[in-house]
C-alpha cells in the first residue's frame, strides 16, 4: 500500500478533447486525422514544458468530427465515439448565445471538452465559450485559423482556466486547513446620523448564494453569515472633484481604507480554529462624503466601486440614491436597500468572489489568435472553471499534505524523547489513504472526488501536525538537571562514597590479616 | 505502558518516515510551483510581556506602548496577540487606578480604551507562548487567541522582561531558552506560517536570545549585547517605579512622528538608536534576511498595509431575460435541477470515515455505544423508568431468598 504512493511525476490529469468542424464543404482535403494531428501539434506548442501541476498530461486524446453536407466523418478513435448528431447545426441561430449553449449541451453531453467550428457566411469571426464544457467559433474562418483557435481554446481556456501558466498562486486559495470557508457579509453604515440602511439578506442567500455554494461543494465547505454594523467610518481620506461632482478616492488610498479599529468584523462564531474567514463588506458612506467613487490610475471612474484583498475579502462602496438626506426629521431615516440595487451589489460580490479564487471577474478572454467571450453562469462558476478549480485545489492540497507530513516526520525524528500518541499515527495513516484515493481519482479524471479526497487528506495531515500533545519544549538542559537534582543526591552520594571507601580500606586491612593468619597456619602445620 | 506504546509506535513512525522520504520526490516536483512567489498579504503582531509584580511596571508599559503604536499604524485587534500579566492597572499599589503611563508627564493613558489582552495573568507561560507560535492549540481555543498567520504574513514579535545569557525569564518561574525559540521559529517556517519575521527583544543581554536562529526570513534586534544590561529610562516619582525602558522609549519616539502613510525604512529605525543614550548597544542580526533594510518600510512590520486589487467588472449571474423575482416561494421551483456534479466513488470516502469511527471505539466503548443506541430507541422515558423501579422489587426478593 505504501509503495503505491511512490510516484515522482507531478499530478497530471487525463483530458479528452473533441473538435467538430461544421460547414467546411468546400475543402475536401480536410480529413479528421489531419486536423487532429495539426490541433495536437498546436496544443503541444502552447503548453508549457514541463507541465504544471493540475494541468493535463501531455498525451492528449483528440477526437475530430467533420460534419459536412456529405455526411459525418470521424477520426478512427476506438475508445470514444463522438455523440455528435450530424447535421444538427444547420438551423441554429448564432446570435443567441444562451440558446446555442443549451443546444450544444444537449447534443454534446457535456463531459468532454469540445470546440465546434462553424464555417459561416459572416466575415467577422466570433468565439464564445459556453457555461458547460464546450465553445464555438462562428464566422468565415480558414482551416489554419480554425485549428489555431481550437488549440488555443483547449489549452488556454479549458486547461489553464484563462490564465497564461494555468497555476493559481497560494494567495488565491482561500480555503482553510479544515476545508471550510466562512463568508461573512457585513453592511457598514458609516454614520447612522445621516441614514441607516438595512438589507434583506435572507432572500439573496437563498436565491443567489446557495447555487454558488453548491457549485463549490467539492472545493470547499462554505457557510455564510451576515451582520449590519453602525458607526464605522473609513480611515482613508477622499477629496471633492468638481468634474465628477463627487468625492473621489484613488487606488493609493485603498490599502488604508479598511479601518480595523472601528470595523469589528471579526465577530464570527461559526468559524472554527482552522477555517478561513472571507469578509465581504458593503460600505455606505456618510452624507459628508456622498457620492464616493473610486478613481483608477488611468483617470477613469471604476464601474464597480469595489476592490479585494487576497485572503481577506472584498469591499464595495455603495452610494445611496442621489445622496438625499432627510434634513427635516431629527431621527435618521431607516431604509432598506432595494432589491435591484442589492442584486447589482451582489453581482459585484460575485465578481469579487471569483477574483478571490483566482479567476477573472470579467467575461472576456483575450488570446493570441483573438478574443473570446465567456458566458456567465447562474452558479457563479461555469463547469469548466469548476474543473480548473478542482484540479488546482487538488494539487495544492496534496502538496500541502505532503509538506505537512514531511515536516511532521522530521520533527518526530529530531526529538527522540517525545512521545507520540497513537491518535496522531492513525491520522497520518488516514491522511495517506485519502491522498492515495485522491491520486487514483485524479488519474481516472474524476476532478470533483479527487478534490474532496485531497481536502480530507490535507485536513487530517494538519490535524496530525497541529495535535496539541506535540510540544517540543525541552526545558531539560544539562545545567537545569544538575541544578535541580544535585541538592538531593550530592550530600547523600558524598556519604555513600565515603562509607564505601572506608569499607574498602577495612576490607584490605582484614584481608591482609587473614592472609597473614593463613600463612602462619600453614607454617605451623 | 507508556514506554511500550512509544516503542511500537516508533517502529511505525520509522516506516512511515521511510515512505515519506521516498514520497519527497513527489513533493519536490511540486515544490517549485509555489516557493518564491508568495506576496505579503497581511501583518501580525505578537507582543509579550514576561514579567509580573509591581516593580516590573515598566515592562508592561513597554508592551502596552508598542500595542498602541501598532494599532495606530493599522494592525487590527484580530491580528494582534497580546500577552500580559496585567497586574499593574488594578494593583493596590497603583496610585492611579486603571491607568498605566509610560512617561512621567502622564499625558498618555495606555490602558485607556480598546485594549484587548489575549493571554493574561497566569496564562502567560512558555508553553502557551510556544502554542501560539507553532499553532498547536486544543480545539476549544477561540480564534482570538490563535496566531492565524499564513505564508504571506509578516509577523512582529516583541518580547520584554528580564533576561540573561540565552534565556528570558517568564513570570518569575520559568525560562524561555534561545534554542527553544529557534526551534519554534524553525517549525513555523516549515509550516509556512510567516513570510518574514521581525523579533524585537528588550531585556538584559537581549542579543543572546536570538543567537541560535537559523531560519531564513527572520530579522532580529535586541536592546543589548551579551554581558550588557538594558536600563530603564526614568523614574516616575509619582507612581513610584520606573515607567519605561530606554530601548522602547527611543523606539516609541521614532514612531510617534509617523503615521500609516509614511514609508520610512527599517534602517532609519535601527540607526536611530544611540548607544550612549541607551547605555547599551542595540544589536541587530540581518544574516538571515534577504532584503536590504533600506528598501523595507517600517510599516511592513509595524503597520498593516494590505495588497488591494480592483474589481474590474461585475459578474452578471442571471441572464438578461429573467428578472429578479422577489417572492421566495417562486425561487424554490425556479432552481432547475442542474446536472449535479457527480461525485463518483462516494463509497470510498464513506469507508475512510467508517474506519475512523470504528477505530475510535474500543471494545468496551462499542458495548457502551450499543447500550446508548438501545437507550435512544426508548421513546417513553417515564414508562421505562417506572418499569425499572418495579423490576427492583422482585430482584430484591430473589436475592434475599438466595442468600437465606
Amino acid at each position: 500500500m505504501l509503495s503505491a504512493q511512490i510516484e515522482s511525476n507531478p499530478l497530471l490529469f487525463p483530458c479528452h478533447f473533441q473538435a467538430i468542424f461544421v460547414g467546411f464543404d468546400s475543402k475536401p482535403s480536410m480529413t479528421p486525422d489531419a486536423l487532429g494531428s495539426s490541433i495536437l501539434s498546436q496544443m503541444t506548442k502552447l503548453t508549457s514544458k514541463p507541465p504544471q501541476c493540475g494541468t493535463c498530461s501531455t498525451n492528449y486524446s483528440i477526437a475530430v468530427t467533420v460534419d459536412s453536407s456529405l455526411g459525418c466523418i470521424q477520426t478512427r478513435n476506438l475508445e470514444d465515439t463522438s455523440s455528435w448528431r450530424c447535421g444538427s447545426m444547420g438551423t441554429t441561430d448564432f446570435s443567441d448565445d444562451e440558446g446555442v449553449d443549451k443546444a450544444l449541451a444537449d447534443s454534446l453531453g457535456g463531459k468532454v471538452y469540445s470546440v465546434v467550428v462553424v464555417h459561416g457566411d459572416r466575415e467577422e469571426v466570433r468565439a464564445v465559450v459556453g457555461k458547460y464544457r464546450h465553445a464555438w467559433v462562428v464566422g468565415r474562418v480558414s482551416e489554419a485559423e480554425a485549428v489555431a483557435r481550437a488549440a488555443e481554446i483547449f489549452v488556454k481556456v479549458f486547461v489553464n482556466g484563462g490564465k497564461e501558466e494555468g497555476l493559481i498562486h497560494g494567495e488565491f486559495m482561500p480555503v482553510g486547513a479544515d476545508g471550510k470557508i466562512v463568508l461573512s457579509f457585513n453592511l457598514l453604515n458609516s454614520d447612522p446620523q445621516d441614514w441607516v440602511y438595512d438589507w434583506d439578506f435572507q432572500s439573496i442567500d437563498e436565491t443567489l448564494l446557495s447555487p454558488v455554494i453548491e457549485a463549490l461543494e467539492s472545493v470547499a465547505n462554505i457557510s455564510v453569515e451576515s451582520q449590519v454594523l453602525y458607526h464605522t467610518p473609513k480611515s482613508s481620506f477622499s477629496h471633492w472633484d468638481d468634474e465628477q461632482e463627487s468625492y473621489i478616492f484613488s487606488t493609493k488610498d485603498l490599502p488604508f481604507f479598511v479601518n480595523s479599529n472601528e470595523w469589528h468584523l471579526d465577530t464570527s462564531i461559526a468559524a472554527g480554529g482552522r477555517s478561513k474567514i472571507l469578509q465581504i463588506v458593503v460600505y455606505i458612506p456618510s452624507a459628508r462624503e456622498c457620492p464616493l467613487l473610486l478613481q483608477l490610475p488611468n483617470g477613469e471612474i471604476s464601474k464597480t466601486n469595489g476592490f479585494i484583498s487576497p485572503m481577506w475579502g472584498g469591499v464595495i462602496v455603495w452610494n445611496p440614491k442621489d445622496c438625499l438626506k432627510d434634513s427635516e426629521s431629527q431621527h435618521p431615516l431607516r431604509r432598506t436597500i432595494s432589491q435591484q440595487d442589492l442584486q447589482k451589489v451582489f453581482e459585484v460580490v460575485m465578481g469579487q468572489f471569483r477574483q478571490l479564487f483566482g479567476l477573472k471577474s470579467n467575461n472576456v478572454y483575450v488570446g493570441a489568435s483573438g478574443t473570446s467571450s465567456l458566458l456567465a453562469s447562474e452558479r457563479g462558476f461555469t463547469e469548466w472553471e469548476l474543473d480548473v478549480l478542482s484540479r488546482q485545489h487538488t494539487c495544492f492540497n496534496l502538496h500541502s499534505c505532503a509538506t505537512t507530513l514531511g515536516s511532521l516526520s522530521r520533527l518526530v525524528q529530531s526529538l527522540p524523547r517525545m512521545i507520540i500518541m497513537d491518535e496522531i499515527g492513525k491520522q497520518v495513516m488516514y491522511s495517506l489513504e485519502a491522498a492515495t484515493l485522491a491520486r487514483s481519482n485524479a488519474s481516472l479524471g474524476l476532478y470533483d472526488s479527487s478534490a474532496v479526497s485531497s481536502r480530507q487528506a490535507r485536513y487530517l495531515a494538519e490535524d496530525a501536525f497541529f495535535h496539541p500533545s506535540i510540544m517540543s519544549v525541552s526545558y531539560y538542559s544539562f545545567e537545569h538537571c544538575f541544578a535541580v537534582y544535585s541538592p538531593f543526591f550530592l550530600p547523600v552520594s558524598m556519604h555513600v562514597l565515603l562509607a564505601a571507601l572506608r569499607e574498602w580500606r577495612r576490607y584490605k586491612q582484614e584481608n591482609k590479616k587473614y592472609l597473614a593468619w593463613k600463612t602462619k597456619v600453614k607454617k605451623d602445620s | 505502558m507508556r514506554f511500550k506504546m512509544y516503542g511500537s509506535f516508533r517502529c511505525r513512525m520509522v516506516l512511515l518516515l521511510l515512505f515519506l522520504l521516498l514520497d519527497c520526490n513527489f513533493s519536490n516536483c511540486l515544490a517549485d510551483t509555489s516557493s518564491e512567489a508568495t506576496t505579503h498579504t497581511n501583518n501580525w503582531a505578537v507582543l509579550v510581556c514576561t514579567s509580573r509584580f509591581w516593580f516590573n511596571y515598566r515592562h508592561m508599559a513597554n508592551t502596552l506602548s508598542l500595542y498602541r503604536t501598532v494599532k495606530r499604524l493599522g494592525i487590527p485587534d484580530e491580528r494582534i496577540i497580546l500577552m500580559l500579566a496585567d497586574d499593574m492597572a488594578c494593583n493596590a499599589r497603583n496610585k492611579y487606578p486603571a491607568q498605566v503611563f509610560n512617561n512621567e508627564n502622564h499625558k498618555l493613558n495606555l490602558y485607556g480604551d480598546n485594549v484587548e489582552v489575549d493571554y493574561r495573568g497566569y496564562e502567560v507561560t512558555v508553553e502557551n507562548f510556544f502554542r501560539v507560535l507553532t499553532g498547536r492549540h486544543e480545539n476549544a481555543v477561540p480564534r482570538s487567541k490563535r496566531l492565524l498567520s499564513d505564508e504571506g504574513s509578516h509577523i512582529l514579535l516583541y518580547m520584554t522582561g528580564h533576561g540573561g545569557d540565552e534565556f528570558l525569564k517568564f513570570q518569575d518561574s520559568e525560562e524561555l531558552q534561545s534554542h527553544d525559540l529557534a526551534d519554534a521559529v524553525k517549525q513555523m517556517k516549515e509550516k509556512r506560517r510567516f513570510k518574514e519575521l521581525l523579533i524585537m527583544v528588550d531585556t538584559c543581554q537581549a542579543a543572546t536570545l536570538f543567537s541560535q536562529l537559523q531560519s531564513p526570513g527572520v530579522l532580529a534586534i535586541g536592546s543589548s549585547m551579551k554581558g550588557e544590561n538594558s536600563y530603564s529610562h526614568h523614574l516616575d516619582s509619582d507612581v513610584g517605579v520606573s515607567v519605561v525602558d530606554r530601548f522602547t522609549f527611543y523606539t516609541l519616539g521614532f514612531f510617534e512622528r509617523l503615521n500609516m502613510y509614511n514609508n520610512d525604512s527599517l534602517i532609519s529605525l535601527f540607526s536611530s538608536y544611540n548607544p550612549s543614550m541607551l547605555m547599551s548597544t542595540a544589536y541587530y542580526r540581518t544574516d538571515l534576511y534577504q532584503r536590504h533594510l533600506e528598501e523595507v518600510p517600517v510599516t511592513n512590520f509595524f503597520g498593516s498595509v494590505m495588497e488591494m486589487i480592483h474589481t474590474d467588472s461585475a459578474y452578471s449571474l442571471l441572464s438578461r431575460k429573467e428578472s429578479f423575482r422577489v417572492e421566495i416561494k417562486m425561487s424554490a421551483d425556479k432552481s432547475v435541477p442542474d446536472k449535479k456534479r457527480l461525485m463518483d466513488n462516494p463509497s470510498d470516502l464513506d469507508q475512510i470515515s467508517e474506519l475512523n469511527i470504528e477505530d475510535q471505539h474500543g471494545a468496551l466503548k462499542r458495548i457502551w455505544s450499543t447500550i446508548q443506541k438501545e437507550m435512544e430507541k426508548v421513546e417513553d422515558v417515564d414508562a421505562f423508568v417506572s418499569y425499572g423501579l418495579v423490576l427492583i422489587v422482585p430482584l430484591l426478593a430473589v436475592s434475599m431468598w438466595l442468600t437465606w
